[in-house]
């Protein structure tokens, strides 16, 4: 079989078959981003958290993003296997490598990393053509936002990730960034680590203009230290489907304009 | 005083009034909640250790906590629409999880002190394991809120929780205080209780009750915060002697004090991010407990 040597995010050489037949997907971002290159009929197993597109929830089940099934991976005979830094990926990379499994680690740090990511599965899967494509238009739809919210004064934007106990984003989550491209600004873009619990005094003091509530079940609405913030005096709370904000993939584009569309409605009239 | 730190500074001169949201519906309110807590759980454990001649009986040890915490999740799972499921399932599960290792103590010879911590370790354990494999059944959002409760976390005091802990707290350490003399004469031994005229049993029944009560009120408002009803009874112990006249009502007033200052630990250390408060009780509470082994 004739192979090549790239490089993934950690700067990891492996070799990897010129053609990829088979692939196992272990983080639903990296599910989403591999059907929108056009690879999606290349997945042989996918997590049990992959859920769109709905053609990836009839592709075989390996486990979830932190426990893998190693059995079920190798039974599956796939030339390589996509794993996003969230998974514990030290403890199963030998194992996998050890049956000429080659292991690529991906690590999508902002917008820039989403698209440059959505190049090398390109690549990797021989879609490059239509990831190339894919990236253009993903990119224009950026510049189209970033365009009508130029100039626009900047919306204090509070995401809230859980109601009890109160959850956000911080200095390190993707989120920060796609909040001031989307014309607002975190305001715990300075708390360390990517999802901080937070104190509550300090909750309150923030005074949001907007809050984006990621949508799940224990966090159907704001935590009670924001009911005199202006957000909720404006009535400028908004949900969004807690799988558009926790993945970056190309879905990411779409949280975008909605959080752009949330905080400057009258750019988009 | 504790309500002088957070992660917020404050002026107790010129309040703004989200300065005053802050002190008087977030700081004190999570104070007193500590406190009461604190309170709760030392009470339980001394009086547990005195009913039990032990010194390492302790709500979290013994597999009391373990259950309460199975009482509130299954709770939360099945009845989340119930504001009062939480304490009420905790202060049951409290109450089966006491029962059980009483229960498993017992033998012919009578209870004795290896067989009781052996049936708490039993018990935790099972415990424990019926929790993991809840949470890896729970959804991964439900789980982040469970692992952090677990841990011990005062953040979700709420005024309503919090009546319902005080009013409990205050009852149980009424309830303990007055069984002091009862319990005294029990230590000595059950024996010369019965001659003095205690009724064994009945003691029994409502040191369990009102300790399984304390322990699950106190599960239910902020997890597991361990230690507190072993070494706060142990220190109160070593100042006042060991009278439960005395040693109860202390326990309950030092208790409270160690929470809450464990808790302020917790809100300010790493603000404006937040630890959970039963990783600093037990990262007190363990080398303190071996220092006083050793003593």
């Amino acid at each position: 079989m004739k192979t090549r040597e790239i490089s993934d995010d950690l700067g990891r050489k492996i070799r990897i078959p010129k053609k990829i037949e088979r692939a196992v997907s272990l983080a639903p971002n990296l599910t989403e981003s591999i059907f929108a290159v056009g690879a999606g009929d290349r997945l042989v197993g996918v997590t049990s958290f992959c859920n769109y597109p709905a053609d990836a929830q009839k592709i075989q089940k390996v486990g979830d993003t932190l426990s893998p099934n190693m059995e079920t991976i190798i039974a599956l005979k796939p030339n390589i296997v996509f794993v996003s830094t969230a998974s514990q990926i030290e403890t199963f990379t030998k194992t996998l490598e050890n049956q000429n499994i080659a292991v690529y680690v991906t690590n999508p740090k902002n917008l820039d990393g989403v698209l440059s990511n959505l190049k090398q599965l390109g690549d990797i899967l021989g879609t490059s053509a239509q990831a190339e494509n894919l990236i253009s238009d993903l990119q224009k739809r950026i510049t189209a936002v970033e365009n009508k919210v130029k100039g626009k004064s900047q919306t204090k934007v509070f995401v809230q990730i859980s109601k009890e106990p109160l959850f956000t984003i911080g200095k390190e989550s993707f989120l920060t960034e796609i909040i001031e491209r989307a014309g607002g600004v975190s305001v715990t873009k300075n708390v360390e680590t990517a999802y901080p619990k937070l104190s509550k005094e300090t909750a309150l003091a923030l005074n949001p203009e907007a809050i984006i509530l990621s949508d799940s079940d224990d966090n159907k609405e704001p935590n009670e230290v924001f009911k005199n913030s202006p957000a909720l005096q404006n009535d400028r709370v908004f949900k969004i489907n807690a799988d558009l904000l926790s993945r970056p993939a190309p879905r990411i584009i779409d949280a975008l304009e909605r959080i752009a569309k949330d905080l400057h409605p009258e750019s988009f009239e | 005083m504790a309500t002088l730190l957070g992660s917020e500074k404050l002026s107790f001169f010129e309040l703004t009034e989200s300065q005053k949201t802050i002190l008087f519906d977030i700081r004190l309110p999570r104070v007193l909640l500590g406190a009461c807590v604190g309170a709760s759980l030392a009470v339980a454990g001394a009086s547990l250790q005195s009913l039990l001649r032990n010194p390492l009986a302790e709500p979290y040890l013994l597999g009391v906590s373990n259950g309460a915490a199975l009482g509130t999740m299954l709770a939360f799972v099945f009845f989340s629409q119930f504001e009062y499921a939480r304490p009420v399932c905790s202060i049951l599960g409290a109450g089966l999880a006491t029962f059980a290792v009483f229960q498993m103590a017992q033998s012919r010879a009578g209870m004795n002190v290896e067989r009781l911590v052996l049936s708490g370790v039993i018990v935790t354990t099972f415990l424990s394991s019926i929790i993991v494999l809840l949470t890896s059944l729970l959804d991964a959002a439900k789980l982040r809120s469970f692992t952090f409760w677990l841990l011990g976390d005062l953040s979700q005091a709420t005024s309503s929780g919090f009546y319902l802990t005080l009013v409990v707290a205050i009852t149980g350490t009424i309830i303990l205080s007055s069984q002091a003399r009862a319990l005294n004469l029990m230590m000595i031994g059950e024996r010369d209780a019965f001659d003095f005229g205690v009724e064994i049993s009945k003691v029994r029944l409502i040191v369990f009750a009102t300790a399984s009560a304390l322990v699950g009120i106190s599960v239910a408002a902020s997890g597991s915060v361990g230690y507190v009803g072993l070494i706060v009874p142990h220190l109160i112990r070593l100042i006042v002697g060991s009278d439960n006249r005395l040693v109860v009502p202390f326990s309950a007033i030092a208790g409270a004090i160690f929470v809450v200052l464990a808790d302020t630990v917790a809100r300010v250390a790493i603000a404006p991010r937040e630890l959970p408060v039963g990783a600093i009780t037990a990262l007190i509470g363990a080398p303190l407990f071996i220092y006083l082994l050793r003593k």
